[in-house]
């Protein structure tokens, strides 16, 4: 019933506005354009990068506070708008929550954007020149791809916290070591199925490069994908460095990030409960507009795939 | 239906052999020496003491020789001592592993309980208040960090009002399985495990529900007069289902890496806890162990998934 409906009114509704193709990146700009979602989420996005980049000029000039600082007289203190440094309160030591999430942001960000980009590059190059290649470099990428799949993350990460302590950009690159299988996965199926196309034998008849080939003509089919992959990856990378934080085995104090202050006001639920709201909303909105970001750049790369490439539940 | 299985099982080999691989190398290319481990808060012992260890350990032999001679041990069930309990790490792991379970297994119901029917109502109703109300709390539920729902569900239901505990398995003084004191302790970290399932299935069933139904048997059905209750039923939703046994690898993973979390939140003490506070505790046997069967579980997880897979589906072969 219902897709009749729907015909009847494509059938009856004025006709729809058609602008003519102008390229792959223009035609998606011009859909971002229109589409108020994403483009909010971007905004929002884009609102926590610049606050997280001026996390140091805001602290100095207008909570004027900075993250470690203590003031036990004022410790416990409810959200409050008295002074702008304890609009969120303040912890068990008068820290200002307001202030560490400002540089939790920074922590988070970019861990998340820091792994994405080396996912990215990983799960690109291995995908593109597995499925491109074959043979025994295709069985050892797919060997550590179900591997890695194979091995819960959170407790992969654990080992390694044991073993090592974790700065951020290590941290970074080591979420984006574990985190490329689906990018590999997605570039190394649409490589192995673009080989056969009649433009790839063509190149290579003319004398092209197999890195030309790839560089040139592969990758740059499968990048819009990727783009939407990676915004996912952002998402759950956070997620991922938030929960390790969590539990102690990730970014460690006094260094402030979303997952080690819900570490700390966990242990306040009872007295503070006000603390462990502001971290998990922060991951929450974060996530969410990078996830709406990345279904709609789905949307505008590709409307054909509506549906078809999206969040998957977060192997954490 | 033998030959598959035994096919999956021989395909597990290599993956197995990269996590026993990659869990040992992890330990040795580490910059913590496993006998300053060992004798972790140890402070009487000489450096002759640490030779003496470190040559009885075999740390001395080159590192292929230690790894054949790791994996020897592992086949003889050999995965340590614990070096907090002083107990046989397996012990302390398979003793936990039931505890996990319940609430992994209890998950997995609850997920497909709630999840297919959300499925099925987005994709019946596609475009009405439901189809959005759905799509809007699948998108939320991927993007809830799990332990700050957990810690949510706390505050609220157990510090704030006390209509749930606050963590463990059972009541102080109570130690059962099957009662209701046990089903109360497990309401929460079930239902919070579940979120990342329940957001997901809908969104991977709603796309098959409306592939199938536009099936040409779908309307011979319909059109010989059957219900429509019926046709969704027994023509659409059992066919659609079939893709949605492989998203069960996924939901699975999330469980088993989840229990981490959860099992923190809310103190109970099953692999993940055991796991953690190994981990705190700088007991590396136990950590290693942990990691190598919470992987096996899953390889024997994803095979199961595989055989499900392929019993719904006899078009279904091993590539």
């Amino acid at each position: 019933m219902a897709t009749s409906a729907t015909v009847q009114r494509v059938a009856v509704g004025a006709p729809e506005y058609r602008r003519a193709s102008a390229g792959l990146w223009s035609d998606a700009a011009w859909r971002l354009r229109h589409d108020p979602t994403t483009l909010l989420a971007l905004f929002v996005v884009l609102l926590f990068v610049v606050i997280a980049l001026g996390a140091d000029f805001l602290a100095a000039n207008f909570f004027h506070r900075a993250f470690s600082q203590q003031d036990i007289l004022s410790s416990y203190e409810k959200p409050n708008t008295d002074e702008a440094w304890r609009w969120l309160g303040t912890d068990e030591l008068g820290r200002s929550q307001a202030v560490r999430l400002l540089y939790g942001a920074r922590v988070s960000l970019f861990v998340g954007g820091f792994g994405a980009l080396t996912a990215v590059v990983i799960g690109l190059t291995a995908g593109v020149t597995a499925g491109y290649f074959r043979g025994w470099w295709d069985d050892v990428v797919v060997w550590l791809v179900t591997t890695l799949n194979s091995i819960p993350r959170l407790y992969l990460l654990l080992i390694v916290g044991v073993l090592w302590r974790l700065e951020p950009l290590p941290f970074a690159l080591l979420l984006g070591s574990l985190g490329w299988l689906g990018i590999c996965n997605y570039a190394r199926g649409q490589s192995i199925a673009l080989r056969e196309r009649e433009y790839i034998l063509a190149a290579r008849t003319v004398g092209c490069s197999p890195v030309r080939l790839m560089v040139r003509h592969l990758a740059p089919n499968i990048l819009p994908l990727i783009i939407v992959l990676a915004m996912i990856e952002i998402g759950q990378l956070i997620l991922a460095e938030s929960a390790i934080s969590f539990i102690g085995f990730g970014i460690q104090p006094p260094t402030p990030s979303w997952g080690n202050m819900l570490t700390n006001a966990s242990q306040y639920l009872g007295k503070a409960p006000y603390l462990i709201v502001p971290p998990g909303l922060a991951v929450l909105i974060t996530v969410l507009c990078l996830y709406l970001i990345g279904d709609g750049l789905r949307d505008a790369l590709d409307p054909r795939l509506r549906g078809s490439v999206g969040p998957r539940p977060r192997a954490a | 239906m033998g030959r598959f299985i035994a096919r999956r099982l021989v395909q597990a080999v290599p993956t197995l052999f990269g996590v026993l691989l990659l869990t040992f190398l992890l330990s040795r290319l580490s910059p913590s020496d496993p006998v300053q481990l060992m004798l972790y808060g140890n402070t009487e012992v000489t450096s002759e003491d640490r030779e003496q260890l470190r040559h009885a350990l075999g740390l001395d032999q080159p590192l292929p020789i230690q790894f054949v001679q790791w994996l020897w041990q592992l086949a003889h069930l050999d995965f340590g001592n614990s070096i907090y309990y002083h107990r046989p790490a397996l012990d302390l792991i398979l003793e936990r592993i039931p505890n996990s379970l319940q609430i992994s297994l209890l998950a997995l119901v609850v997920t497909v309980g709630i999840g297919i029917p959300l499925g099925v109502i987005a994709a019946l109703r596609r475009g009405r208040p439901e189809d959005h109300a759905i799509r809007i709390f699948s998108v939320l539920g991927h993007a809830i960090p799990e332990f700050w729902l957990g810690l949510l569900f706390v505050l609220t239901f157990a510090v704030q009002n006390r209509w749930f505990p606050i963590g463990s398995m059972n009541a102080v003084g109570v130690d059962c399985t099957l009662c209701f004191d046990r089903v109360w302790h497990l309401v929460g970290p079930v239902l919070v495990i579940s979120i990342a399932g329940i957001a997901n299935l809908p969104r991977i069933l709603r796309t098959e529900v409306l592939e199938v139904i536009s099936q040409d048997y779908v309307r011979t059905a319909r059109s010989k007069g059957l219900k429509e209750n019926a046709v969704v039923a027994v023509h659409v939703l059992r066919n659609a289902l079939i893709p949605v046994v492989t998203s069960f690898g996924t939901i699975l993973l999330v469980f088993f890496s989840g229990s981490l979390i959860i099992e923190r939140v809310f103190n109970w003490p099953g692999l993940g806890r055991l796991t953690f506070e190994a981990a705190v505790s700088k007991d590396f046997p136990v950590v290693q162990g942990a990691i190598i069967i919470a992987s096996v579980l899953l390889i024997l997880s994803y095979i199961l998934r595989d055989i499900a897979y392929a019993w719904v589906d006899p078009r279904i072969k091993v590539r």
